[in-house]
């Protein structure tokens, strides 16, 4: 290996990441930008949403639950209707998305104990919206009947211990408020970090397609040189992204970030030869870049949804989709930054992880140099 | 002393799929030589030069190219030549000056030695001004001189032009051949390929390849001596119906167009000339020009070419 022929080749390729637009965006703008917008359109907590009440009870503890019910952000009261005509009225008109209406027995029943008499309705013009609106009713209704309830016991001189024997409490660690934000950003990184591969697939499709390949071949420089060459600036640029990134997750999503920085730089590093080392294999197949694109979007982009457990679990996945997601590099380094980020483990823990990415990475090299031949047909 | 068989094709044939690019060729270049490979569009120039460069398998036969045996290590042969592609091969993004330097690392041409040769390769390819411009901004004369300076930084003992000069204005042409020249007489070994004919008259030997076979190889002064019969040169205001009426007289053994001129190639020029100004005038055809012409090797390719059709 001759570390002359590999600088050239780098020193060659950053220069072009540099001066070509089209590869700047794709490799140094792209991750950023996607990943923005990916947080942003899949990690939207619903908000304020307005409801009306139609209170025919009238009573404390009516209004005492009504209080409770709009106490967070999630439900505004719009308004205090008088009637169900003014609730029909204020849904159709797009005002309220939910109304509550409460019973003329609703504080009786309460205390009686026979339950809650409570009907939620809800615009089904928009179901997410609606749903979640019952979703969060129904949840502060059960607390608030639980409270009476508990009050209920305790004047009547039983301890509540006695009461009760199980004690479940779900509670969720490292994302405790199980805000999807926090966990959605650092899985993303996992996907964008897919375009610098796009780029290394598309890297030696254009050079055969601008004939330079022809050019390069004719010298003495060796397949490994020239694939490292072309792979290496493509890290490094990854690498750039691998620093942005985590600068935004962390000052403008509120990521926490646990972990120890250089050990996630070295293990982004391993990731990226992984990842990019399937865009090389892509890129020694593929002749033309628009071929190359299109394969990098079924092989690097759609599996880094479906199968990396981003949002799908591995563990959910069918026997065959879930040993193919062993095989994406995504599916490790997803591991990787979720532990990083939000658990705040290092290489202690996640070096299985950095092995199998590795093991991936040489594997696809050495397919891509295997199949790389110096010959133009 | 120059080796006679710097570069020794044996029975080389080359196959893509069922088509048969190069058809046992047999062809001995000696050290030295400034070699024009001619022929038609698709005839397999192109295949044969980039054979030599070891960018293609062998289908069957032997290379052996200054001291290296290709069938059996292409990748050793690589230093010693530089080759040029037929296309703009070069990066576009890259200057002037970092496209030379990209050329001598991947030859492996020391930084001192750089240094030293670059300015006189600028030179010579008349690009001192353009040093830092963006090799996709230079005009097409330029890239051409660019391509051969790139491949020249590591003084290879062989060059490898295809088609080098396609697509270049007449005066870069013949500045490029003047620089050919240089090397040749410098004793590098070239070989070029070209589809103009005032070119390949400028070679020491020349190879004729028709259908994937070398059909004819020797000096250009030969092969122009191998036209069994001479030239006739006539302009007539209507060179179609001329072509008509000429085709069949006796003693026309072929008729070329070239424009309005017709090449009119005889047994004897002195027989048919005057037969062929009767005739013409009996027909009422106006006679702008008439005379005897040497062959060129335009005329002589034609002829070679149209007679293996004939036998074929």
């Amino acid at each position: 290996m001759s570390f002359r022929h590999l600088w050239a080749v780098i020193r060659k390729e950053l220069l072009h990441i540099l001066r070509d637009r089209g590869t700047f965006l794709l490799v140094l703008v792209t991750p950023t930008l996607v990943l923005l917008l990916m947080t942003y359109s899949l990690a939207i907590e619903i908000q304020h949403v307005p409801i009306a009440l139609l209170d025919y009870d009238q009573s404390p503890t009516s209004r005492e639950f009504m209080h409770q019910i709009t106490a967070g952000d999630d439900l505004d009261l719009y308004e205090n209707a008088a009637s169900m005509e003014q609730i029909e009225d204020l849904l159709i008109k797009g005002k309220i998305k939910a109304a509550i209406i409460i019973g003329p027995k609703f504080s009786k029943d309460l205390l009686a104990m026979r339950g809650l008499s409570l009907q939620i309705i809800i615009d089904g013009t928009e179901p997410e919206t609606g749903g979640f609106a019952v979703d969060h009713i129904g949840w502060r209704a059960e607390s608030f009947a639980n409270d009476i309830l508990a009050d209920q016991i305790l004047t009547s001189g039983i301890s509540l211990d006695s009461l009760e024997p199980i004690d479940l409490r779900i509670r969720s660690w490292y994302n405790p408020s199980l805000e999807p934000r926090i966990d959605i950003v650092p899985g993303l990184l996992s996907i964008v970090l897919g375009f610098p591969a796009f780029s290394v697939a598309l890297t030696l499709a254009r050079e055969h397609e601008h004939s330079t390949m022809e050019q390069l071949l004719a010298t003495p420089i060796s397949r490994i040189e020239l694939l490292l060459g072309k792979m290496i600036p493509y890290i490094l640029a990854g690498l750039v992204n691998v620093i942005v990134i985590p600068i935004i997750a962390i000052a403008w999503f509120d990521v926490p970030f646990n972990g120890n920085f250089l050990e996630f730089l070295l293990l982004s590093a391993i990731f990226l030869f992984a990842e990019l080392s399937m865009g090389m294999v892509i890129g020694v197949f593929m002749k033309s870049q628009s071929a190359a694109l299109a394969l990098s979007f079924l092989v690097v982009l759609f599996p880094g949804f479906f199968l990396t457990g981003i949002f799908f679990p591995t563990a959910a996945l069918p026997e065959m989709a879930r040993m193919e997601s062993m095989f994406l590099p995504g599916t490790h380094y997803a591991i990787i930054t979720r532990g990083v980020f939000l658990t705040g483990i290092g290489m202690d823990t996640l070096w299985p992880y950095a092995i199998m990415l590795v093991i991936l990475g040489a594997a696809f090299t050495g397919t891509a140099a295997l199949f790389f031949k110096k010959k133009l047909a | 002393m120059t080796d006679k068989e710097f570069i020794k094709i044996t029975d080389l044939t080359r196959k893509f799929k069922e088509n048969i690019a190069l058809d046992s060729i047999n062809l001995t270049i000696q050290e030295g030589e400034l070699f024009g490979l001619v022929g038609p569009d698709g005839a397999g120039k192109t295949t044969l030069l980039r054979t030599l460069a070891g960018l293609l398998g062998i289908s069957s036969g032997e290379v052996r190219e200054a001291g290296c045996d290709l069938r059996k290590n292409s990748e050793a042969v690589k230093s010693k030549i530089g080759y040029m592609a037929q296309e703009f091969s070069l990066y576009g993004k890259l200057s002037v000056l970092e496209n030379l330097q990209f050329f001598g690392e991947m030859y492996d041409v020391p930084p001192a030695l750089q240094k030293e040769r670059i300015p006189g390769l600028l030179a010579f390819a008349q690009l001192m001004d353009f040093t830092d411009r963006r090799a996709a901004k230079l005009s097409g004369g330029m890239k051409k001189k660019l391509a051969l300076a790139c491949t020249l930084l590591h003084q290879p003992p062989i060059l490898l032009l295809d088609e080098p000069t396609t697509g270049v204005d007449p005066v870069s042409r013949r500045a490029f051949w003047n620089i050919l020249n240089d090397l040749h007489l410098g004793g590098t070994t070239i070989i070029v390929s070209t589809p103009y004919m005032d070119e390949a008259d400028r070679c020491s030997q020349v190879g004729l390849i028709y259908q994937g076979k070398i059909v004819e190889c020797d000096s250009p002064e030969n092969i122009r001596q191998k036209i069994e019969g001479e030239f006739i040169k006539i302009v007539t205001h209507d060179w179609q119906k001329a072509r008509e009426i000429i085709q069949p007289l006796t003693g026309v053994l072929e008729v070329q167009s070239y424009g309005e001129a017709l090449h009119i190639l005889v047994d004897s020029s002195t027989k048919r000339l005057g037969q062929i100004q009767k005739t013409l005038q009996k027909n009422n055809l106006e006679i702008m020009e008439i005379r005897m012409i040497k062959p060129r090797m335009e005329e002589a390719f034609i002829s070679l070419i149209r007679k293996i059709g004939q036998t074929n």
